[in-house]
């Protein structure tokens, strides 16, 4: 097996160049596969098949007529909440498991249009919410960096197999943080994208007003890479925004000198205190951005608890509508997780959600106006380093105000990027705010405090071990 | 929302939204009660009739600036 695992960029320019086979490069991903998803518990179909016909079809066209962009010949995986035309599409849960969808969803036409090679179906929460389950019919992500931990989720599959190198970059989505947490415990990057940029035509819902569907990918510039190909406007997505495109890679390599970043230190100081390891990366992002020019301001907003709060009522609420008619039916089916959840829509009345949503009003236009005269704002993405798999509390939506909500709350795009490694040697995330559809200023920065430290040069033990053997 | 919970209230609210759960998921649900009812109380602000809720999004101007 190849000790090197390249970024989609990498892959792309010696694709481009015809300086690496496709199908070579599908086939170490599959090798992979069978070496570690054993233990990684990322994919729940493999479509090997399909991945090498696609591979030895993008070689043939590449050969004939060059590359048609970056992401032809890639090898990728979409978290299995997408529908795939002839493809089973189970959403993690025993309702469907004979699921086989007629229809591809918008995210995976436009991949496969964009020539990728999809490699399989990822690992997810039931319908992305809860989790991590014991009592599915497929097992847990585990976490790449040592497998008796939590990936986070619901995107579990993705940032695993991300990390893994099983693919190179994959589909997540993300209704309270469920790119940017797998994508911070699994020691990647993952880019909740601004509400409306990407269609979710074809995906299953979780919580209507706050679902996001986005890339993750090992770097910020591979998700830059991944948006461009996504985004654009849906009419089968009623959210789904109307407006030019620009250039995701366009800022990357131009440095941040200059760039006004805003901090909000009480998120991660005083609401909800990180661990010393969180804490560490972050201060040393800080110094990092602060070293490349970067001026540095203080940002206060409402205690983290309202933002959640907020996030919770609606998303408790829409979630109970969503899968009302089996909560009634057949709400033994759910897993436990999920069916705690489900049962909370019982609890929250209509003028509670109304309030939630008048709140979320307020709190967007409280982040507007932070905004101002800024670039980007910054947090934490986790509160810590992955916990054991078999220790994660099952109410932690009460016990511990997350950090990603609040941007799911306002719509605005949030981008988790690697900031180190704390206990355990287990990763630390920082998470970058933007503005609406100011994506390429997300990645601008992302890129270059990637570029500035050391983290991307360093995969799991788990994959460099096997890749030695 | 109140912050306890009886067991008349907590049947009825069941009954309403449809479901029929066993004695033990009612007693989880009476757990996380209060925990909820703080959540009701953190999005009450004094905000007056006219204050609208979020519609949906068309991004302002003032969002992109």
């Amino acid at each position: 097996m190849s000790d090197t695992i390249p970024t989609i960029a990498e892959a792309a320019r010696q694709i481009a160049a015809k300086e690496l086979s496709p199908v070579e490069l599908t086939r170490a991903c599959l090798t992979r596969v069978h070496a570690l998803d054993g233990e990684l518990h990322a994919f729940v179909h493999v479509t090997e098949e399909r991945a090498l016909a696609e591979a030895r079809g993008a070689e043939r066209a590449i050969m004939a007529g060059g590359s048609s962009g970056p992401l032809h010949g890639i090898p990728i995986g979409l978290k299995d909440i997408v529908d795939t035309k002839g493809i089973p599409t189970t959403c993690g849960s025993k309702f469907l498991q004979d699921n086989i969808p007629d229809t591809d969803a918008a995210c995976a036409e436009k991949l496969a249009a964009a020539g990728s090679v999809l490699i399989g179906k990822l690992t997810t929460h039931e319908f992305a919410d809860g989790g991590p389950s014991f009592d599915l019919p497929a097992p847990p992500a585990r976490n790449p960096w040592n497998t008796a931990h939590f990936t986070a989720g619901s995107s579990s599959g993705t940032g695993a197999a991300v990390a893994a190198g099983l693919i190179l970059g994959g589909i997540g989505t993300d209704t309270g943080g469920s790119i940017r947490g797998p994508a911070a415990l699994c020691g990647i990057a993952g880019i909740k994208p601004t509400y409306g940029l990407v269609s979710r035509a074809g995906v299953a819902p979780a919580a209507y007003s706050l679902d996001h569907i986005g890339p993750m990918a090992w770097t910020s510039e591979d998700c830059a890479l991944m948006l461009q190909a996504l985004a654009g406007h849906d009419p089968r997505d009623p959210a789904s925004a109307s407006r030019p495109l620009p250039n995701y890679t366009a800022l990357l390599g131009g440095g941040i000198k200059g760039l006004k970043i805003g901090v909000i230190h009480h998120f991660h100081e005083v609401d909800h205190k990180v661990s010393e390891g969180t804490r560490r990366g972050i201060d040393a992002a800080l110094a990092t951005l602060r070293d490349l020019g970067a001026e540095l301001r203080e940002v206060q907003l409402s205690p983290l608890q309202d933002w959640a709060a907020c996030g919770s009522l609606i998303s408790i609420t829409e979630r109970a509508a969503a899968y009302e008619e089996w909560t009634r039916t057949r709400l033994g089916d759910f897993s436990e997780r999920m069916r705690s959840r489900l049962m909370l829509g019982a609890l929250v009345s209509g003028v509670d959600y109304v309030q939630a949503v008048r709140r979320r009003r307020e709190l967007r236009a409280e982040l507007q106006q932070a905004m101002k005269g800024l670039d980007v704002v910054l947090t934490a993405t986790q509160p810590a380093e992955a916990a054991k798999i078999d220790e994660v509390p099952k109410w932690d939506l009460f016990d511990r105000p997350n950090f990603t909500m609040p941007f799911n709350v306002a719509g605005y795009p949030a981008i988790s990027v690697c900031a180190g490694f704390g206990a355990g040697g287990l990763p630390v995330a920082i998470q970058l705010v933007g503005k609406p559809f100011q994506e390429p200023t997300l990645f601008r920065v992302a890129d270059a405090f990637e570029r500035a430290t050391p983290f991307r040069g360093e995969r799991p033990a788990l994959v460099t071990a096997r890749a030695a053997a | 929302m109140p912050s306890d919970i009886n067991d008349a209230a907590l049947d009825y609210l069941l009954a309403r939204a449809g479901l029929d759960l066993t004695n033990e998921q009612k007693a989880e649900l009476k757990t996380v009660h209060a925990a909820l009812a703080e959540m009701a109380e953190r999005v009450r602000k004094p905000r007056g009739r006219m204050a609208e809720p979020a519609h949906g999004y068309g991004f302002a101007e003032e969002d992109l600036a």
